[in-house]
């Protein structure tokens, strides 16, 4: 057998992360921004056990609801996204045939644990959210979530001081683990700090239609 | 000294391949109606084997393994798969049922053309193009020809994919353990493979009687909290 070479479309970029760390939230504040710099984009959720964090966007006004798709995971939302992203990929190409100028799509993960990573075959690009409530050990505890990604994201550190959360430790801590890779912090209620994802992913990946090797290179 | 010819172990471990659980095709996210079952209290802890070979016997052995067989059959011949896929449509009731199996099938079309499975990309794009749909069981007998498998193993990896996919839901939803799984599949083995090697009927005559589980996926759609596509 061989492995084929095809037009991929839009650039995909991950974002996984525990529950309730914030990753819808940042979705929402990434979408206004990333369509403010004319980026046609669109959003793939995996929701453990509802579709709630689509409906979330779908009512939020923010993107056009058909933009919007929801992929069950079947209780298993590392396997979606890692062992076999075949129904994320299905999705996407869904996308990128019903919006021929389709650029970006940004495919949520369903909350998860520090184990779980994304596939190089579904995404070009992923980022990793955590948040200070979570507790200031996470970095320390090197999951493959935190080590892999190629973008930390804090979250909530305006709570850092309500929880007994050691801020700079524990940004110094993640920037230690990861080797100096970028982390960012954000406060998604607020949206201060998420002007530094837009940045990262704007400087990490080619927006806009590709063109690559399509599987088993371990990059689309 | 082992008399087994190497291209029967070729053709064992590409059963193996197609036939794993791991094999990236997007199977874990169905669960064909028994996450509805479960939820309304109708299938629990210990009604696993008689599911399973209820759900053998009533909707694989007259309809999936059917269409397979005939796409198998038919693997090449455009139109032939396109009236079949055209049939997988018109005969599922639920909707939930009828998307899950097109979701499947593109998700095992692109896997397979990505491999390079001869066949595959040629219909994926008819599907892409919005000529057919693309239902799984006709994406599964013409990779599988595609690959070089025979009809009668084809249809082996069909049955055990489909049991495999009903008993690994069932742990996910909570009602059965892995040695019931194991058991599950060991009972539906003998009548798979007896199945996979018996005559398959005309396309006229294909048949499925699963009434609780079709109702389970039509209601589906409804259900605010839910694990799997359908």
């Amino acid at each position: 057998m061989t492995v084929s070479t095809e037009v991929v479309g839009a650039a995909r970029v991950g974002v996984g992360g525990p529950v309730g760390s914030g990753k819808t939230a940042l979705v929402e504040r990434l979408i206004p921004l990333l369509r403010g710099e004319g980026i046609d984009l669109a959003v793939i959720t995996n929701d453990l056990v509802t579709k709630e964090d689509a409906e979330r966007l779908r009512r939020s006004r923010l993107i056009d609801p058909e933009r919007v798709l929801a992929v069950e995971a079947g209780a298993c939302p590392h396997t979606v996204i890692r062992e076999d992203p075949t129904l994320n990929i299905e999705a996407a190409e869904r996308l990128d045939a019903q919006f021929p100028g389709l650029e970006l799509i940004l495919i949520e993960s369903g909350g998860d644990n520090l184990a779980s990573t994304f596939s190089l075959d579904l995404v070009d690009y992923w980022m990793f959210v955590i948040d200070v409530a979570g507790g200031d050990d996470i970095p320390r505890k090197r999951g493959p979530g935190i080590i892999q990604s190629d973008l930390l994201v804090i979250n909530k550190v305006d709570l850092a001081p309500h929880v007994g959360v050691d801020l700079d430790r524990m940004v110094a801590e993640a920037r230690e683990v990861r080797g100096g890779r970028p982390v960012v912090l954000t406060n998604c209620r607020t949206g201060d700090g998420v002007d530094g994802v837009v940045r990262a992913i704007r400087d990490a990946v080619p927006l806009g239609r590709q063109t690559g090797k399509s599987a088993g290179s371990g990059s689309r | 000294m082992n008399d087994t010819p190497v291209s029967d172990i070729e053709t064992l471990l590409m059963a193996c391949q197609f036939g794993d659980g791991q094999f990236p095709s997007g199977a874990f996210g169905f669960s064909w109606g028994l996450e509805g079952l479960v939820t309304d209290g109708l299938v629990g802890r210990g009604d696993l084997v008689p599911f399973i070979l209820g759900q053998v016997d009533g909707r694989w052995s007259g309809f999936d393994r059917v269409f397979v067989a005939h796409a198998h059959d038919g693997a090449g011949d455009e139109a032939a798969l396109c009236g079949l896929d055209a049939g997988v449509e018109t005969y599922s009731l639920a909707s939930a049922q009828r998307e899950g199996s097109r979701r499947a099938g593109a998700a095992l079309l692109g896997i397979h053309a990505r491999l390079g499975t001869p066949g595959a990309a040629e219909f994926r794009k008819l599907v892409s193009a919005g000529k057919t749909p693309g239902h799984a069981a006709v994406a599964l007998g013409l990779v599988l020809a595609g690959a070089g498998l025979a009809r009668g193993p084809a249809l082996a990896l069909s049955g055990y994919g489909f049991v495999s996919g009903l008993t690994t839901a069932a742990i996910r939803l909570g009602i059965a353990s892995h040695i019931d799984m194991q058991q599950a599949i060991s009972a539906a083995r003998p009548v798979i493979a007896a199945l996979a090697q018996s005559p398959v009927l005309p396309i006229d005559e294909v048949s499925s009687f699963s009434p609780l589980t079709e109702i389970a996926m039509m209601r589906h759609g409804a259900r605010s909290m839910r694990l799997f596509s359908n």
